[in-house]
């Protein structure tokens, strides 16, 4: 135990009974405290306001900010990287992900639909973590209101045109690789255990 | 009819009969969707029966179906003015629960996190608190701070109030250092916000009138009703979790405990107020020994996911990665725990029961606020119709909690 847990003295914050004084009498008759918190409000015409007027004058999201999916391209081939694992179907705390996958001509997986109900999803992140492949991510965009549940259902297609609109420039390319891109760690391999030759 | 020709009133025979009022639940001082049910003899209350369970989602149900990570985002909407600290107590009690050690560092930073929630939270209540009361400007004045506040977690985690920022295990990435430096100049000037709250407020005749005396609930009342937090504090009890049973890094930093004397809406107003301030000198202290180290555990690969760079070098972590996804922590211990944590509305417990699967078989919160509400009606009944309002501000009920 530390020390001043053994001392574990409260902290009396309650004000003592009020007792009749000419003091008191004066407060009473003038109300110097409601003046005083009066001349504090008055104080503050004087200073800037801090209130954005939003439609008008839009904040940017924070770094990071879990907005609107995407499907991530692969850079060579412009196709998406999403193997269809289904990892992020599993992980979903709402159960907004359905991935349909089937196995073409050659014994490959091939995802063939890929859906997220925008209306359902939590934006927790756990499907972007959850991700081995950095196949989904979280765009800074957040205004995407509608009036058509449609729009708000996204399919492979939209999600990969979210990734052009949104996730394709150079800025997010680093904010992809800082945010939702494989975690910087210094690799440890435990004993006996098996690691990739290439890796150093 | 000429009025002489009326027959006399015979006042033995007139009945006088008490009024029932619904207050609720879509009132705006009930702070979410509560239902009153007040008896009322002209403008006392005689009676008060809360209704409650209009915002019932079956969180504790939908966790029996969900690995333990997975149910994480459910703690997020329990209590969603400050969520950090509901994700905190659900990790802590899986922890327990799974046996896991947390480094260093990010005990530290949930602990600084969840006192940033804790004034987040104080800073909404006093604001609607004073709102409901009649003092308009603190609610302006407070949410300036709060807003602070929502843009570091933003910065920090990427949400503004659904954080699931903590971890089994740890935190979910590191503080970054314009974040330790804003929050570590927001230590610096908050003090003098709240003595700017208090001066509006804290010794106005109008003020007084309405809080003080109001609701008293001696000690003992408090204790049997299962009270806890500042609602408990502030009929004088020192209970506070953190002291008394310190969990992360509660116990290396120094902070007093604010109790009340009288028991009444003006002594729970008064702790309040004084937590903002020691809540504020404990993110001070983390921020000034948070240590160097790893934010999330090593020592559990089958409970916590590894890196991204490992699932993809090592064939142990992609097996360990698939399977803590799906299945749920591996070798989960069975038994059960009981895990309680100081949340800015009271104790916040959680129990489970493990029967060696990857998910709980059974969850429960014990939720402040559902306790708080159950004393409502010995705080209300007997009082007057306007302070009700000020009595359900004072225990500081949020109902996303309160139903589950």
């Amino acid at each position: 135990m530390k020390k001043h847990l053994i001392s574990h003295e409260p902290k009396v914050v309650s004000l003592p009974d009020e007792k009749f004084s000419f003091k008191n009498l004066l407060k009473d008759i003038f109300l110097t405290e409601i003046i005083s918190g009066l001349g504090l409000t008055l104080s503050s015409l004087f200073k800037k306001p801090v209130t954005k007027q939003y439609p008008h004058e839009k904040k940017e999201a924070k770094q990071g900010f879990r907005g609107l999916h995407a499907l991530a391209r692969r850079p060579d081939t412009g196709l998406a990287k999403c193997v269809g694992c289904g990892l992020c179907a599993a992980i979903c705390p709402s159960k907004c992900i359905t991935i349909y996958t089937y196995e073409d001509v050659n014994h490959d997986k091939i995802v063939d639909r890929y859906e997220l109900d925008i209306l359902r999803c939590v934006f927790c992140s756990f499907c972007v973590e959850a991700c081995p492949y950095g196949a989904i991510v979280m765009t800074r965009h957040y205004e995407y209101a509608s009036y058509s549940k449609e729009a708000l259902f996204m399919t492979k297609e939209k999600l990969l045109k979210n990734w052009d609109d949104y996730m394709s420039d150079e800025d997010a390319l680093v904010y992809f690789k800082k945010y939702w891109g494989p975690r910087e760690e210094d690799f440890v391999g435990h004993e006996g255990q098996a690691v990739f030759r290439n890796n150093k | 009819m000429d009025i002489k020709q009326m027959p006399a009133i015979d006042k033995d025979t007139l009945k006088s009969e008490n009024l029932v009022l619904n207050m609720g639940p879509h009132h705006p001082a009930t702070h979410g969707v509560m239902r009153l049910l007040l008896e009322l003899d002209g403008e006392t209350v005689v009676k008060c029966t809360p209704y409650v369970g209009y915002l019932h989602r079956g969180v504790e149900k939908l966790a029996e179906d969900m690995t333990y990570l997975r149910a994480l985002p459910l703690t997020d909407r329990l209590d969603y003015i400050s969520s950090m600290t509901h994700n905190q107590g659900y990790c802590y009690a899986v922890e327990t629960l799974l046996g896991v050690e947390v480094p260093v560092r990010a005990k530290f930073i949930r602990t600084m996190v969840c006192e940033m929630s804790r004034i987040a939270s104080h800073l909404l209540w006093i604001a609607t608190h004073a709102l409901d009361i009649g003092a308009m400007t603190v609610f302006l004045y407070a949410f300036k701070e709060r807003e602070f506040i929502l843009e570091q977690f933003e910065a920090l985690c990427g949400a503004r109030l659904t954080v699931t920022y903590p971890r089994i295990g740890g935190v979910r990435n590191d503080v970054s250092q314009e974040f330790i430096d804003s929050v570590y100049d927001f230590t610096n000037y908050f003090p003098s916000k709240v003595d700017e709250y208090e001066r509006l407020i804290d010794r106005n005749r109008i003020w007084f009138k309405r809080t003080r005396g109001i609701g008293v609930i001696t000690a003992e009342e408090a204790v049997n009703y299962g009270l806890t937090g500042a609602a408990l504090r502030g009929s004088g009890v020192n209970y506070d979790i953190r002291k008394l049973f310190p969990y992360d890094a509660y116990d290396s930093v120094d902070f007093d405990v604010p109790i009340g004397t009288h028991g009444d809406v003006y002594d729970r107003y008064r702790c309040r107020m004084e937590e903002l301030r020691q809540s504020n000198r404990i993110i001070r202290q983390c921020i000034e020994r948070l240590p160097k180290g790893a934010i999330m555990t090593k020592d559990a690969p089958k409970v916590t996911l590894p890196s991204k760079k490992k699932v993809l070098t090592s064939m142990e972590s992609m097996i360990h990665h698939f399977m803590v996804i799906t299945k749920g922590p591996i070798n989960c211990p069975k038994g059960e725990v009981y895990v309680a944590t100081e949340a800015p509305k009271g104790e916040l417990g959680f129990y489970f029961i493990s029967d060696g699967e990857g998910k709980p078989y059974r969850m429960r919160v014990r939720a402040p606020s559902f306790v708080h509400i159950a004393a409502l009606p010995k705080l209300c009944e007997g009082g007057l119709v306007a302070d009700v309002i000020s009595n359900i501000g004072s225990i500081d009920i949020v109902l996303g909690e309160c139903d589950r």
